[in-house]
């Protein structure tokens, strides 16, 4: 995809920019609080989407990608920021995978991939537009049991699990970071990820606009969470 | 992904506007510094600086003021004098993107192609070497760099009829120097 200097550089500078006025403010205290909201089409989700507010510091080195002793794969949001990079890391540790970086404040408005068998569930627009602790426990459950949430897990940043990826698939991951770290005093989304297996090669990410994507609602975590 | 033609004021916050205008001008950029520098990692290096100057500064662009290729000549121009100011190595320490870790052998042969190709402008500017420094550095961005007067000063921060006035004694000083025949254009890049 990058071939030439040219396009890396460009890479590097999106990067950066992505970087920049999170660069400018001071170190921020950190609070471990998430919350998790699922996205879904009707008919067609099988897309883990999690909003993460105020979960990652500001000021974090750029952390490798570690290998862990029972054979996963640890991510860490700063690493996105050079997606071929990490493409490529994961390609050397057996894994394909397809990243998209964006700024928060836009998304793919494509379900880039193939759906792969275990995957096919879907939410009702009445459920994504619950807010009955019930209903997110069930929404969250069935998010939990398919093969893309096993395969890409959203804990400790990212965690990939190979074991539960097939050969010829591909892990497609959608991140849109804030480039504005969320304080306590001034909270917001710090990043989304979406995180879904693919059967076969995904469809290129068509960037679209999202207005809502710093809200974050009364920041309520589900049960159990 | 659709381009917006957006000027330098508008991209430091739109990553699209933003590569429309790398893409723009990241020939001219290369070609620039490749008159000014002869190896290919420096030039990647500088590059990389160039463009994130320009992230840096993008607010200070006025349309009014003259073409976006004379504001970013000026931004270029002043890198690179930053650069010499500074050593290599301190650069390269404090950069946020290092230009020549994201070179590979094929982008290196590109580069040192360009630098040869410069070579007729290089030749150029030493036959400019005696100008005293304010008139060098405009002959230098209209008969090397190929802008037009007005953008030459735009470029600069001068005015337009200090521009002229220096110009036409740079050329004069020229005519007196032999095998140099002015007005010098090796080329147009735009």
């Amino acid at each position: 995809m990058n071939d030439t200097f040219e396009d890396r550089l460009l890479a590097a500078l999106k990067a950066d920019m992505a970087a920049r006025p999170a660069r400018a403010t001071a170190p921020r205290r950190v609070t471990g609080r998430r919350l998790f909201a699922a996205a879904g089409v009707l008919g067609v989700a099988a897309a883990a989407a999690v909003a993460v507010p105020m979960a990652i510091g500001a000021d974090t080195p750029a952390y490798a990608l570690t290998k862990n002793a029972d054979g996963s794969i640890n991510l860490k949001i700063r690493e996105f920021r050079d997606p071929d990079q990490v493409e490529r890391d994961l390609a050397g540790m057996g894994v394909t995978a397809d990243i998209t970086y964006l700024p928060l404040g836009k998304w793919c408005g494509n379900l880039r991939i193939t759906p792969v068998q275990g995957d096919n569930f879907s939410f009702t627009p009445e459920e994504i537009a619950s807010k009955d602790p019930a209903v997110k426990a069930r929404m969250r459950k069935r998010l939990e049991s398919s093969i893309s949430y096993k395969a890409i897990e959203p804990r400790n940043g990212i965690t990939i699990h190979p074991e539960y990826i097939k050969p010829g698939q591909v892990v497609v991951i959608d991140v849109a970071e804030n480039p504005v770290e969320p304080t306590v005093d001034n909270p917001g989304v710090s990043w989304q990820m979406r995180g879904m297996l693919s059967a076969g090669p995904p469809e290129p990410c068509q960037i679209v606009d999202q207005p809502g994507a710093s809200e974050i609602g009364d920041a309520t975590p589900p049960p159990g969470s | 992904m659709r381009l917006k033609q957006k000027g330098p004021a508008g991209i430091a916050d739109d990553p699209e506007a933003f590569e429309a205008f790398y893409r723009r001008h990241f020939d001219a950029v290369t070609r620039f510094l490749a008159r000014r520098v002869g190896d290919p990692h420096a030039v990647a290096d500088l590059t990389a600086e160039v463009f994130l100057a320009v992230l840096d500064s993008a607010h200070t662009y006025r349309p009014g003021k003259g073409s976006e290729i004379a504001w970013l000549y000026g931004v270029t121009r002043n890198t690179l004098l930053a650069e010499r100011r500074r050593s290599a190595r301190e650069l390269r320490a404090n950069s946020r993107v290092a230009g020549r870790r994201l070179l590979e052998s094929d982008d290196v042969a590109r580069l040192e192609d360009r630098i040869d190709a410069e070579s007729p402008a290089r030749r150029a500017m030493e036959a400019m070497a005696g100008l005293p420094e304010n008139e060098r550095a405009l002959m230098e961005l209209v008969a090397v760099d190929g802008l037009s007067p007005a953008e030459a000063a735009a470029a600069l921060g001068i005015r337009q009829g200090t521009a002229r006035v220096r110009l036409h004694r740079a050329r004069r000083a020229l005519q007196r120097i032999p095998g140099v025949v002015p007005p010098l254009v090796m080329e147009g890049q735009r």
